[in-house]
């Protein structure tokens, strides 16, 4: 599968009609969209909780902090979450 | 066994319908009276005393729903999808979606877009609704209100467009059959120009109006061939602008169908009347099947306990060839309706499945309509359950 790059400047935001809540059963997040319902990983979880407006660098910075770890190290991991749910249309980047 | 868990509820909250498609999936024979809606709007005329008898067969109350809803969420369920009938017949939608909204559910308006004007979507909008699926039965509008045995295509051309201005997302759904199937690139084409951004190419699946409409509604084989070649191109060019998701006719294919992702494993549907359905057909196609209603028992204990829930549950229940299928947990033995319908068995294996001793009954069905050749016979039109009125009175299309 071919992944599209995500530029560093992005924005990325929820697709308009897409949610994100935890889901009561497990503790756990969810996105719920037009017939669908995606249980996310931790990593998915932590990086949509901060698609506020944030770009896609300081998203990256912020999560270095937070856990303590290189940010060369997670931005492959943010770039490639953030491609997989740009495939799927749950996120835009502005 | 550990039960498994809910994720979506149909709640079809009328049988009432201003349109009269004849693949319609609700039961042919329903006796349904009106509901007792506690919430009509102010300036709306209200119904008929008569229409409101509240008895066994009445739907559902505004209340009865708003209960369902909250132990539908309890239950762990996460969306909602309003349907029926038409869903927007009910004048207490606005409360329905704001309930489910208030659980926390993610709520879908399955509609065909009749009753819907700027005032009623701003009021369903402000009530939380978060997605929309409106129907077409054709690109074309003599076609399309032919189908529908109403006119309502130009209604609904207009309604996508206040859908849009509206900002909620919009879905497409177009039942494919014989008569429309041809047509299925001016169809794509109406959904890029109408911004969907999600569309389904739905061929029919044969139960209630259209088990009985099969034989006008089956295209034939050179159709199916030629449409999943326009589906598939479609798909690719419109990738990641519109989803299109292409729904096979059953009756070609050679394994059968992942029906429901298995028996009371994601869904229910709880239908007008308050009886809760593991499939929305199965109230008709299953007539040996005793259904729970919500007016007696609680969600919960029904999808747990309930013996509709538990008959075809996992694979214990499974006959041969299923039985020792690597398949049986892939596509759980296909559709129990359909089974039903075709074999009169729902426990059997879906005859679909080429390894069902079963197969000949829907060879025998294809083979017929060869012999047919292009001339397919008349249907007959959808009508509405006795003791409805035919449309709520806000309703201006007319046959």
């Amino acid at each position: 599968m071919q992944t599209p790059a995500i530029a560093s400047s992005a924005q990325p935001r929820l697709t308009r009609g897409v949610r994100l809540q935890t889901d009561s059963k497990t503790g756990n997040s969810v996105l719920l969209f037009p017939e669908g319902v995606l249980e996310l990983n931790e990593t998915a979880q932590e990086i949509l909780n901060r698609c506020d407006g944030r770009t896609v660098n300081e998203i990256i910075q912020a999560l270095a902090e937070e856990y303590d770890v290189d940010p060369k190290m997670l931005a492959v991991d943010v770039e490639e979450t953030l491609a997989d749910l740009k495939r799927r249309k749950l996120i835009e980047l502005t | 066994m550990t039960n498994p868990r809910p994720y979506a509820l149909l709640a079809e909250i009328t049988y009432r319908c201003p349109l009269h498609c004849p693949y319609c999936s609700n039961p042919i024979a329903v006796a349904c009276a009106d509901a007792v809606e506690s919430a009509v709007p102010s300036g709306d005329t209200a119904e008929p005393n008569a229409l409101r008898t509240a008895h066994t067969t009445a739907e559902l109350s505004t209340d009865e729903w708003k209960r369902v809803i909250r132990e539908a969420a309890d239950l762990g369920i996460l969306q909602i999808g309003f349907s029926g009938g038409e869903p927007l017949a009910r004048r207490d939608l606005p409360d329905l979606i704001r309930a489910a909204r208030e659980a926390n559910l993610y709520s879908n308006l399955i509609t065909s877009g009749i009753g819907l004007d700027d005032d009623r979507l701003c009021a369903l909008r402000d009530a939380g609704l978060d997605s929309i699926q409106l129907s077409f039965q054709s690109d074309n509008t003599n076609l399309a209100d032919e189908i529908a045995g109403t006119r309502a295509h130009q209604h609904k051309l207009d309604v996508a467009a206040k859908i849009r201005a509206a900002n909620i997302p919009l879905s497409l759904n177009f039942v494919i059959h014989r008569r429309n199937i041809d047509r299925l690139p001016q169809m794509i084409e109406l959904a890029e120009s109408l911004h969907a951004e999600r569309v389904e190419l739905a061929n029919v699946q044969f139960y209630g109006w259209a088990f009985l409409n099969r034989a006008a509604l089956l295209p034939t084989r050179e159709q199916v061939v030629r449409a999943r070649e326009i589906a598939t191109a479609a798909k690719a060019r419109l990738a990641g602008k519109i989803d299109i998701f292409y729904v096979l006719p059953d009756y070609y294919e050679n394994r059968p169908k992942p029906c429901l992702s298995g028996w009371g494993q994601r869904y229910l549907t709880v239908n007008p009347i308050g009886e809760v359905l593991p499939c929305p057909t199965a109230s008709s196609a299953i007539p040996d099947l005793r259904f729970e209603n919500v007016r007696a028992r609680d969600l919960d204990w029904i999808w747990r306990e309930s013996e509709s829930f538990n008959r075809f549950r996992g694979t214990e229940w499974m006959p041969e060839p299923c039985q020792s299928c690597p398949q049986r947990e892939i596509d759980f033995g296909g559709c129990r309706c359909q089974a039903a319908l075709l074999t009169g068995n729902a426990a059997n294996t879906d005859p679909v499945c080429e390894l069902s001793p079963n197969r000949a009954s829907v060879d025998a069905v294809l083979h017929e309509l060869d012999s047919l050749g292009y001339h397919a016979p008349a249907w007959t039109y959808r009508t509405n359950p006795k003791g409805s009125p035919v449309a709520s009175p806000h309703v201006a299309a007319s046959r």
